[in-house]
């Protein structure tokens, strides 16, 4: 489904991604873990199409697609979602509205007519229950005001409403308590299916306790030096991040 | 270069033409008042950046067609934009066409806009005499019509009263002029519409002057949405007793140039002031806000938010003048201009202006311009929304905020039909 080849990119001039493959087929599960600045948000932006990022060399391919062709929008459209370490408040825009709005984006994409206000409201208020959000949250401004595990919630539902083929998910764990990490993690889950592929992004190995990965990837120095099946986030949370860097380097 | 001014020879000749009417005696005094003075120039502080050289030009040659045609004003007709707004607002409507009053619609509405309101031609009083401002003063030189809105104590309405300025070049100038009286403790809604029923240059020059009584209310909004070519100088004049508020919100879509005085002045305790715009600019578009609270008294409060949205070349000005006199304690006062501009070519000169003479006094103000969050919107694309969908969500909603505090609620589905399209044409020209 996605597949990254020798990606470089760059920002401001400094080289953040150094030849970077990465392969990942439907119906898996890849955890991409690695230290703090190792470049792994950079590696979820390019994907989703942030051109602050210039990519320099390599390819990024989707379905057969050169995806580095594609507008942000075009990307998403075909079934590519990020969840931002990072989620934006856009005061004054709707919650609700974003919602319909998007969902409807892809569906014209799609040639499908747009869904009903009650048939959405019925659909947004199913995945909100399945993440114990409130109900109010989709009459408020897009993330505005909300606090970090609210924030790492919506953009769940967002992607639960989206219904994603690629859901590359960005720290989508840090700054969780332990019910909003069951919840994300049931929403995660929930998701889960043999269509559909999932990559998550994290620093701790906490979230694969609930969202079992097939494949874990170590990301340093702009590179996966390391790639295994789940044991390898467990052998990382006792030997610490030096181990693979040292690995690396050696 | 020399600007043009206004010609006052062919100002006298052409009132002379006037038939005579209960306005002559006033005419003739604000002519001769104007002569020596003639319009702003950008060499006056307040009208720095707003040139009526345009308005002197289409004035000369309307002026000239005046005396050929001995006096005689071209009559208008209706136009179907005014049938949709009427439809669209639901309001008692009073239409106004190049400054006369349709007489039929005044007439059907006296007494019917609820009891206690009465609707009549403006008979000009001495305590209406204008400001002796050169504007005010042009107004009442040409003036051939007028209306009166009374409010006896604590009349109500049931819908508000529209006041349809349905202004086409058929007249190429036209002045407009509205009192509104306001009994102790009556509440008056007003909407007042400034159209153009016809494309093609024209200067309109309005006063509305509002006078309320103790713990009257007045809920005014202005939804200004001019054809291309036309020159629009708006000023609005109001004066608070004791315990009254008076809330205006202003919609300024169109139009070649614009410039509106709202002048608050608090001479009663406890009144408030509450003025709320939006301005959006495309092209060459100019627009000019001016704003004056005058808190002769305290405790009294004011609260102020303007917002802009600007593309194209576009050039816009908010100047927000809050003055608190000696002994005015107790005043509150906040005040806010916040922009977008979506074009680098766009530009806001935005300056509030206080003069604060009373020691127990809040007064807050502050001034923003930006651009559209990249980040914002990028974030949006990422959920499958286009470029300009993104541009108009996040602009939309930049602009909303100034619908959440609209005091006559009926205008609120035009308002948002039209600030769409509006909107959509400023997004189109944004990069
Ligand atoms: N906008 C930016 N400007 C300059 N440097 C950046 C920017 N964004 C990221 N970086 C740098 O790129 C590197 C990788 O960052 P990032 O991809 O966020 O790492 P991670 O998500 O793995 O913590 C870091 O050294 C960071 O400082
Ligand atoms: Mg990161």
């Amino acid at each position: 489904m996605l597949e990254v080849k020798n990606l470089k990119a760059s920002i401001v001039g400094k080289e953040i991604l150094s030849g970077l493959n990465l392969s990942v087929a439907a119906g898996e599960v890849h955890a991409i873990m690695g230290p703090n600045g190792s470049g792994k948000s950079t590696l979820a932006q390019v994907i989703a199409g942030q051109t602050d990022y210039e990519v320099t060399d390599g390819s990024v391919e989707f379905l057969g697609k050169d995806l580095l062709e594609l507008e942000t929008e075009e990307r998403a459209r075909e079934g590519i979602f990020l969840g931002f370490q990072y989620p934006v408040e856009i005061p004054g825009v709707n919650n609700a509205y974003l919602l319909k709005a998007a969902v409807n984006a892809k569906r014209k994409h799609h040639g499908l007519s747009e869904i009903d206000a009650f048939e959405f409201l019925k659909l947004a208020r199913e995945k909100m229950a399945m993440l114990g959000m409130d109900q109010s949250f989709l009459n408020r401004g897009v993330n505005e005001g909300f606090s970090g595990g609210e924030k790492k919630r919506n953009e769940i539902l967002q992607m639960a409403m989206l219904e994603p083929l690629l859901a590359i998910l960005d720290e989508t764990d840090s700054g969780l308590d332990i019910d909003a990490l069951k919840a994300v993690a049931n929403g995660v889950n929930s998701l889960r299916d043999p269509e559909r592929a999932i990559v998550l992004v994290t620093h701790y190995q906490r979230l694969l306790d609930y969202i079992e990965p097939d494949y874990v990837h170590v990301l340093s120095g702009g590179r996966i030096v390391r790639s295994g099946d789940k044991s390898l986030a467990l052998e990382l949370e006792e030997r610490g991040y030096e181990w693979v860097r040292e690995a690396a380097n050696a | 270069m020399k600007a043009t001014g206004l010609n006052q020879d062919l100002l006298r000749a052409a009132v002379e033409e006037f038939p005579a009417d209960e306005f002559s005696a006033a005419r003739s005094s604000a002519v001769a008042k104007l002569a020596g003075v003639g319009f702003p120039t950008v060499g006056d502080e307040d009208w720095k950046y707003t040139n009526l050289g345009l308005a002197a030009e289409i004035s000369n040659g309307w002026l000239k067609t005046i005396i050929a045609n001995h006096g005689a004003i071209a009559e208008q007709s209706n136009s179907e934009q005014v049938a949709m707004i009427c439809q669209e607002i639901d309001a008692h409507w009073i239409i106004i066409q190049n400054g006369i009053i349709a007489s039929d619609s005044l007439a059907e509405l006296d007494g019917q806009a609820g009891s206690g309101i009465s609707l009549s031609k403006l008979e000009f009083a001495d305590k209406d005499d204008a400001d002796d401002d050169a504007m005010s003063l042009f107004n009442v030189a040409l003036l051939r019509d007028g209306l009166r809105i009374t409010a006896r104590a604590n009349a109500t309405t049931d819908k508000p009263i529209g006041i349809l300025l349905a202004d086409s070049p058929s007249s190429a100038v036209t002045q407009t002029r509205i009192v509104i009286d306001v009994g102790d403790n009556a509440h008056l809604r007003v909407v007042e519409y400034n159209l153009s029923v016809d494309p093609g240059r024209q200067f309109t020059n309005s006063v509305v002057q509002a006078n309320l009584a103790s713990g009257a209310t007045v809920d005014h909004v202005r939804i200004q949405n001019r054809a291309d070519d036309h020159v629009g100088v708006n000023k609005v004049t109001v004066n608070l007793d004791r315990d009254a508020s008076y809330n205006h919100n202003s919609f300024d879509l169109g139009g070649a140039l614009t410039r509106n005085d709202v002048i608050t002045k608090i001479a009663g305790k406890g009144a408030a002031v509450n003025l709320n715009g939006l301005y959006l600019a495309t092209g060459t578009q100019h627009i000019d806000n001016h704003t004056s609270i005058l808190h002769l008294v305290g405790p009294s409060t004011s609260e102020e938010e303007y917002r802009g949205i600007l593309a194209g070349s576009s050039q816009c000005v908010f100047n927000g003048k809050v003055i608190v006199s000696p002994g005015a304690d107790g005043t509150d006062s906040r005040q806010s201009n916040h922009n977008l501009l979506l074009s680098d070519r766009a530009e806001i000169d935005t300056k509030p202006e206080l003069e604060i003479y009373a020691d127990d006094v809040k007064c807050a103000h502050g001034a923003t311009v930006g651009q559209l969050d990249e980040t914002a919107l990028f974030y949006l694309r990422t959920r499958g929304l286009g470029m300009d969908e993104a541009r108009k969500m996040i602009t939309r909603a930049f602009a909303a905020g100034t619908l959440s505090t609209l005091a006559v609620t009926e205008c609120q589905d035009h308002l948002a039909k039209v600030l769409d399209q509006r909107l959509d044409n400023l997004i189109g020209d944004g990069q």
